[in-house]
Formats: C-alpha cells, sequence, structure tokens
C-alpha cells in the first residue's frame, strides 16, 4: 500500500510527515491518520528521524523549552530521549539521546533562528488539516496562562518583604530618636503652661 | 510593535491595512485608535492611561502576530546576522541602529526600563529576546504563545 507524504517547511527547516489515512473512519486518501515514521531535515545539521512516539516527545520538548525560553530566566528541558538547554542567548544545545543500545547522543547546536523554524514547522503540523495531529490535547497545558501562586517562594519573598523592611527602618528610626528627645523639658514646658493659664484665668 | 516599525518603515499604515483584513474594524477603526492603544505603553513619550479592554488588547496582539507573519523572512534575517555576527553584521547592526534610534524618538529616555533597552551592554540580549518572541508569533499557536508572554510577564 502506498504510503502518504505531507511535507511541512520554515526557512532552513522540512519537516515530512509519512503514513496512511484511517479508511475505517471514511477519510480521504491524501490525509494522514496513522503516522509511520517522520523526518526533520535541518540546514548543516544530520537527519532527524523517527515513529510517532519520538515526534510526540521531540514536540513536547521543543515547545515546553520555547515556552521556558520566553517565560524563564534559565530555560532547561530534561527528558528520557532529549535534553534541551541555553548555551547562551544565540545558541541553544539539544542532545538527543537514541533508545538503542550502544548508540552515542547526537548533539547539535542551533541557533535563534533554526530554533524559530523548527516551532513554526511544528505549528504548521498542528494546524494542518490533512494531518490528524496527536498534540492538539497532549500540550494544551503550554498554553494555558501560568497560575502565579501566591505561596510560590519568590511571589512570598515579593509580597512580604517590602512592608517588613519599611516597618524595620521606621522602628530603628524611632529607636534612634528616643536617645535625642529630652522628655523632663517637655514636662516642665507643660507645666508651665498650665500655670500661665491658671493666671489667664485668674485676670479674668 | 517598536521592533516590527524598526523593520518596516511604513508599519503604521500597513498595521491599519491588516486590521481591515483580520476583521478588526470594530475594535481598530482607524490609525488615531491604533496610536491611542499604542500610547497605553508608559515608557512612551506621549503616554496616555486609557483602560483598555481584553478586546483591544487582543487585537493588537493578532496585528502584531499578523505583521509578524509578513515581516518573518526579515526577522529571520536578522537573527541570523546576530548568531553569525562575525561574518554578516550588517542585517543586525542596521536594526540595532534604526531600532535605538525609534526608541530616542517615541520613549521617555529619562525612565530606568528605557535607559536600560538603550545601553549597549543589557540591550543586546532583550532586543534578540523580542525578534525571537516576533518570530515565535506568527501562526495561530505562535499568537497563544505571544499572549501567555505577555499575561505572564
Amino acid at each position: 500500500m502506498l504510503q502518504n507524504n505531507i511535507l511541512f517547511n520554515q526557512s532552513s527547516v522540512k519537516l515530512e510527515i509519512i503514513g496512511l489515512p484511517d479508511y475505517s473512519n471514511n477519510e480521504s486518501k491524501d490525509n494522514i491518520s496513522i503516522i509511520s515514521q517522520w523526518k526533520l531535515t535541518i540546514i548543516n545539521q544530520p537527519l532527524i528521524e523517527g515513529n510517532l512516539d519520538h515526534l510526540k516527545s521531540f514536540i513536547e520538548a521543543f515547545y515546553t523549552y520555547t515556552n521556558y525560553l520566553l517565560n524563564t530566566e534559565n530555560p532547561k528541558y530534561q527528558s528520557k530521549l532529549i535534553d534541551i538547554k541555553q548555551e547562551n542567548h544565540l545558541i541553544h544545545d539539544v542532545i538527543l539521546k537514541s533508545t538503542k543500545p550502544n548508540v552515542k547522543p547526537l548533539n547539535l547546536k542551533i541557533g535563534n533562528s533554526c530554533l524559530a523554524d523548527i516551532i513554526n514547522c511544528f505549528d504548521q503540523l498542528g494546524s494542518s488539516e490533512k494531518v490528524k495531529i496527536i498534540y492538539s490535547k497532549d500540550f494544551s497545558f503550554l498554553f494555558k496562562k501560568q497560575n502565579k501562586s501566591l505561596f510560590h517562594k519568590a511571589n512570598i519573598s515579593n509580597v512580604l518583604l517590602p512592608p517588613l523592611i519599611s516597618l524595620f527602618s521606621i522602628f530603628i528610626i524611632s529607636s534612634g530618636l528616643v536617645y535625642f528627645y529630652d522628655a523632663t523639658n517637655e514636662q516642665d514646658t507643660s507645666i508651665l503652661n498650665s500655670e500661665n493659664s491658671f493666671i489667664s484665668i485668674k485676670t479674668l | 510593535m517598536l521592533a516590527l516599525e524598526t523593520i518596516d518603515i511604513n508599519c503604521a499604515e500597513s498595521l491599519f491595512k491588516i486590521s481591515d483584513k483580520l476583521n478588526l474594524k470594530q475594535v481598530l477603526p482607524n490609525k488615531v485608535t491604533i496610536w491611542k492603544l499604542r500610547n497605553n505603553n508608559p515608557m512612551r513619550r506621549s503616554f496616555n492611561r486609557v483602560s483598555i479592554s481584553f478586546v483591544e488588547f487582543d487585537a493588537l496582539l493578532k496585528l502584531t502576530s499578523e505583521m509578524s507573519k509578513y515581516l518573518y523572512p526579515f526577522i529571520r534575517e536578522i537573527l541570523q546576522s546576530r548568531e553569525d555576527f562575525n561574518n554578516n553584521p550588517y542585517a543586525w547592526n542596521n536594526f540595532r541602529d534604526r531600532y535605538i534610534e525609534l526608541m530616542k524618538e517615541r520613549l521617555n529616555i529619562n525612565t530606568m526600563k528605557v535607559k536600560r533597552l538603550l545601553d549597549s551592554r543589557f540591550n543586546d540580549e532583550i532586543f534578540t529576546t523580542i525578534l525571537l518572541s516576533l518570530a515565535l508569533s506568527i501562526s495561530d499557536e505562535g499568537l497563544k504563545r505571544l499572549r501567555l508572554t505577555l499575561l505572564n510577564s
């Protein structure tokens, strides 16, 4: 049986999906519902290919890493098959670990432009009507707003530290001023004032 | 959007045309509305505090995403120029110089945030991140990514 072959291109990256339509669902013969193989070609990098599980892991790794890259300071993704970390703000270090024994991990160094191409290729795959995509449900959590918990360590310090510091500084300043405050002098003048008031009443 | 304007000199006109194409006429009926919404940025010299609704915020995001889609080849070229700066510095240098020029013209240079943006010790990484965010926002999923990034920031 002839397999279908659908291509997704974005500048330096080409993603090829090979598979069959699901005839039991009366699908068009041009569609792919059963992915048997995929190939990712990146210019100046070795060819990457695998089965559906590898594709899922690959997409999850890149989507999660990109999410971290845009929202956190130290983006890093680690899994059984793929590790991605930032070498500097221009280069990303990708380590692909083979499931076969005695195969050394493949190390790729990709730039921001190449990363954008890969992600856009996956986005094209996701929005394609010809390929019954595998990740729309699995990775939907990546596109949900992160709940900034008040009980997060950083948030607690952000919320509590400023008022505590201000209260502490007020306490320090006011306790320092106590030494310069002459309480007896104040008492004397208040007595004088009261005497003066008596005098003024008498004169009235 | 200022980064997009750096790449496309005629960005204001393009944004208005795109808003028409995306059926955003009800939210963004004219160029002045877009300009007013863009002035909601406190870093702007002409900062004008107007309450911005979620629909207007979303319309601006859609415009940014669509505009990035058109300008993707240029954005990519600038990013690549930064990665291979020793051999191909022209695109990056050109972008950086024009971006700084635009920031000095439009933003309030007395604020710390803008001073940091203009400081060559810090702005390299910030400019790269801005361009990468734009490059990653050119699809429907990319639009969600951009929305998420802005809401989380």
